[in-house]
C-alpha cells in the first residue's frame, strides 16, 4: 500500500522546498499554526527527557541533600557516594554480568531460531506455511496462560533459579518473526531457484545466501531482542530467588522494595558509612539504561525501520 | 499420505523450522494444559493428572467475590484509556512533527519522543517516584505555588489519569513512528493541488493526511481492542507493585492472577482467572474482527 507512492516523495524533493517558500508569505493563521506546532513539539520533547535528566542528576546527589530537599532538578550537594558504594559491593557486577549473559546469549539464539522459522513461513514451496503462520499468530494472541507457563518452567523443565529461565521463554517472539516473514516475502523467488539448480540444499542456501543478504533486518530484530532481554524483569520475578542470578532489572526492584540495602549491594563487603539508599537506586538505573541511551542515537534508525516493516505488513 | 510426502519433499526447510516449532509447543501450546488446573484443587506434588477435580469451585470462588468485576472493569477501562489517548496523541504528534519545517527540530524531537520506549517499567516507576513521592518534585512545585501537598500514592482515584499520562509518555514515540511512516507515503500531489485550491494547513490535515492513513489507525485500534482484556503486567505491577491502597482502580486481571499464584499459591484460582481472561480475549478478537470486516475490509486481522 505504501510502496507504490513512496518513490513519488523520494523523487521529488523540489515541491517540498517550494512548500517552505510559500509558507514564508503565508497569512497570520498559518504562522499561528506553525508556532503552535513548534510549541507542542518542544514541550512534549522536554517532558520526555526531563525524567532521564532527574535520574542522572540525582544519582549524584548526596544523601544529606536527599534527606533535606528530596528529589531535585539540580541536587544542592553533589557526591559520588552512590557509585562508589555500588562499585565496592559485588551485587552490581554480578547483576551486570547476568544481564549481559542473558542479553547476548538470548539475542543470538533468538535471532537464529526466529530467522529460520520465519524463512520457512515465508517460503512459497512450503505447503503448510499458513498452518505454521496461524499457529504462531494464535500463540501470540493466546499465550499459554500464566499457570501452565509457570508449571512448565518451574516444575517440568526444573529451571527455577537457572539463568535459562530468563532466556528460553523469549526465544521466539511472534511479532519479530512476522517482521522477518515480511522481509523474506519481499525477496525475489529467483534466488531460491538459482541456488536449487546449483544443487545447494535449502539449509545451505539459507545460511550461505539468504542470511547474508538479510543483515539489515536481522540487525533490527537483534536490537529488539536485546532490548527485550535487557529490560525484562517478569521472568526473573517469577523464577529467580537466588540473588547471585539477579539481573539488573531485578536488582533495581530489590533496591526499590529496600530490604537491607547494605547487605544486598555489598554481598559481604563491609562499609564504614550507611548506604545512600535513594541515590543508589538512581545510580543503578543510570548504569542500567546507560548502554541503551548511549547507543540509542546510532541505533535509532534500525528500530524505526523494524517498526515500519512490522506495521505495514501486519 | 500427502502430509508425509510434503514433509519429505521439503525436509530441509521443515528442519529449519523445528526449533521454532519446539519453542511454540513448549511455551505456548503444552502450557495450555495448565487451563485444566482451573477445574482442580491443584497440588504441585500430585501434578495436573493426580490432583483432585473440583468442577467449577475455583470459578465460583472468583465470581463469588466482587474482585472479578473490579479487575475486569479496571483492565478494560485502563486499556481503553491507553488506546484512545495513546493513539490519539501519537497521531497528533506525528502530524505536527510532519508539518514542522525545520529538519533539525524534526529529527531531535523524533529521537527524544521515541526514547522512553526503550526503558523498562521498573525504571519508569522510579521516575514516577521522583515526581510523586511525598518529597517528590510535584509536591515541591505545589508547595511553591502555595497549594497543599497531595499524597499521590494513597489516592486511588488519581491513578487512571496518572497511568494514562505515563502510557502516553512511553508509547507516543513508538506509535508516531508508525504514523509518520504512513504519512511519508502520501503522495505530495494531493497537497499541491489542495494548496492551489487555497486549502489551509488544517484543512489539508483533516481532509488529506488523516483520511489517507485511516487504515493504519484502524489496524492499531483493532490490535489494541483485541488485547483489551489483557492488562500490561509489567507496567501495572512495576508501577503499583503491592500497594493495595491503589488496587481499587489499578488492579487488573494480570496482576490479580499473578498475586493469586505467587503470593497466595492458589494455582486453581489463578488458573480459573487466566482461563476466563483467554475466553474473553478470544471473544473480543472474533467480535472486533467482524466489525473490522464491515467498516474496512482491508484492515481485518484474518
Amino acid at each position: 500500500m505504501t510502496n507504490p507512492s513512496m518513490p513519488v516523495t523520494k523523487d521529488k524533493p523540489k515541491p517540498k522546498m517550494k512548500r517552505n517558500k510559500i509558507k514564508n508569505d503565508q497569512s497570520f493563521g498559518e504562522k499561528a499554526f506553525l508556532t503552535f506546532t513548534y510549541l507542542i513539539i518542544v514541550v512534549f520533547s522536554a517532558v520526555c527527557v526531563i525524567p532521564f535528566w532527574i535520574v542522572l542528576a540525582d544519582s549524584f546527589a548526596s544523601e544529606a541533600s536527599f534527606l533535606k530537599n528530596g528529589y531535585q532538578l539540580l541536587p544542592s550537594e553533589w557526591s559520588l557516594d552512590a557509585y562508589i558504594y555500588l562499585l565496592q559491593g559485588s551485587q552490581l557486577l554480578t547483576s551486570y554480568k547476568n544481564s549481559l549473559i542473558v542479553a547476548i546469549v538470548g539475542t543470538l539464539l533468538a535471532v537464529a531460531i526466529t530467522a529460520m522459522f520465519a524463512y520457512v513461513i515465508a517460503h512459497p514451496r512450503v505447503k503448510y506455511r499458513n498452518v505454521l503462520a496461524f499457529l504462531t499468530y494464535l500463540a501470540m494472541v493466546l499465550g499459554g496462560g500464566l499457570v501452565g507457563f509457570y508449571i512448565m518452567i518451574a516444575n517440568w523443565l526444573h529451571l527455577k533459579d537457572s539463568i535459562w529461565a530468563l532466556i528460553l521463554p523469549y526465544l521466539m517472539n511472534p511479532f519479530y518473526a512476522f517482521i522477518l516473514v515480511a522481509f523474506y516475502k519481499s525477496l525475489p523467488y529467483e534466488i531460491n531457484e538459482a541456488a536449487t539448480i546449483d544443487g545447494a540444499g535449502d539449509i545451505k542456501l539459507f545460511f550461505k545466501i539468504i542470511l547474508p543478504i538479510s543483515t539489515p533486518v536481522i540487525a533490527t530484530v537483534s536490537l529488539f531482542y536485546a532490548i527485550l532481554y535487557w529490560n525484562d524483569w517478569y521472568l526473573s520475578l517469577l523464577f529467580i530467588d537466588d540473588h547471585n542470578l539477579h539481573p539488573l532489572q531485578l536488582m533495581i526492584r530489590q533496591l526499590i522494595s529496600n530490604l537491607n540495602v547494605a547487605a544486598y549491594v555489598g554481598g559481604g563487603a563491609s562499609y564504614q558509612v550507611s548506604a545512600p539508599s535513594n541515590s543508589i537506586q538512581l545510580a543503578t538505573v543510570c548504569l542500567t539504561i546507560g548502554p541503551i541511551v548511549l547507543l540509542y542515537p546510532f541505533l535509532q534508525k534500525y528500530f524505526v525501520k523494524g517498526i515500519t516493516i512490522g506495521a505495514v505488513k501486519g | 499420505m500427502g502430509f508425509i510426502k510434503e514433509i519429505m519433499k521439503n525436509r530441509q526447510l521443515y528442519t529449519l523450522a523445528i526449533p521454532g516449532i519446539v519453542f511454540l509447543a513448549l511455551f505456548s501450546y503444552i502450557p495450555m494444559f495448565g487451563h485444566l488446573i482451573a477445574f482442580e484443587r491443584f497440588q504441585p506434588v500430585k501434578g495436573i493428572w493426580g490432583s483432585e477435580w473440583v468442577g467449577l469451585d475455583n470459578f465460583k470462588f472468583f465470581f463469588g467475590s466482587q474482585d472479578w468485576l473490579r479487575v475486569t472493569f479496571n483492565t478494560v477501562y485502563l486499556n481503553a484509556l491507553f488506546l484512545i489517548f495513546g493513539i490519539g496523541i501519537a497521531l497528533l504528534l506525528a502530524i505536527l512533527i510532519n508539518e514542522a519545517t525545520s529538519t533539525l527540530l524534526k529529527k531531535i524531537s523524533q529521537s527524544l519522543i521515541f526514547l522512553p520506549y526503550f526503558i523498562s517499567w521498573l525504571v519508569v516507576s522510579l521516575m514516577i517516584m521522583a515526581f510523586m513521592s511525598t518529597d517528590g518534585l510535584l509536591n515541591q512545585w505545589l508547595g511553591q505555588l502555595g497549594i497543599s501537598e497531595v499524597n499521590w500514592y494513597q489516592n486511588a482515584k488519581l491513578w487512571p489519569i496518572i497511568l494514562t499520562l505515563v502510557y502516553v509518555w512511553k508509547f507516543s514515540g513508538y506509535y508516531s513512528v508508525i504514523f509518520m511512516a504512513a504519512i511519508v507515503g502520501i503522495s505530495n500531489e494531493y497537497y499541491e493541488s489542495a494548496r492551489i485550491d487555497g486549502a489551509t494547513r488544517l484543512q489539508q490535515i483533516l481532509h488529506i493526511t488523516i483520511p489517507s492513513i485511516r487504515s493504519v489507525i484502524v489496524v492499531l485500534l483493532l490490535l489494541g481492542v483485541g488485547r483489551i482484556f489483557f492488562g500490561d503486567f509489567g507496567m501495572i505491577y512495576g508501577i503499583i507493585g503491592d500497594n493495595s491502597i491503589l488496587f481499587p482502580t489499578t488492579d487488573v486481571i494480570d496482576t490479580y492472577s499473578f498475586r493469586a499464584l505467587r503470593q497466595l499459591g492458589n494455582f486453581g484460582m489463578s488458573s480459573a482467572v487466566v482461563l476466563y481472561q483467554s475466553i474473553m480475549g478470544i471473544a473480543a478478537i472474533l467480535i472486533f474482527n467482524k466489525i473490522a470486516k464491515k467498516i474496512d475490509p482491508e484492515s481485518r486481522l484474518f
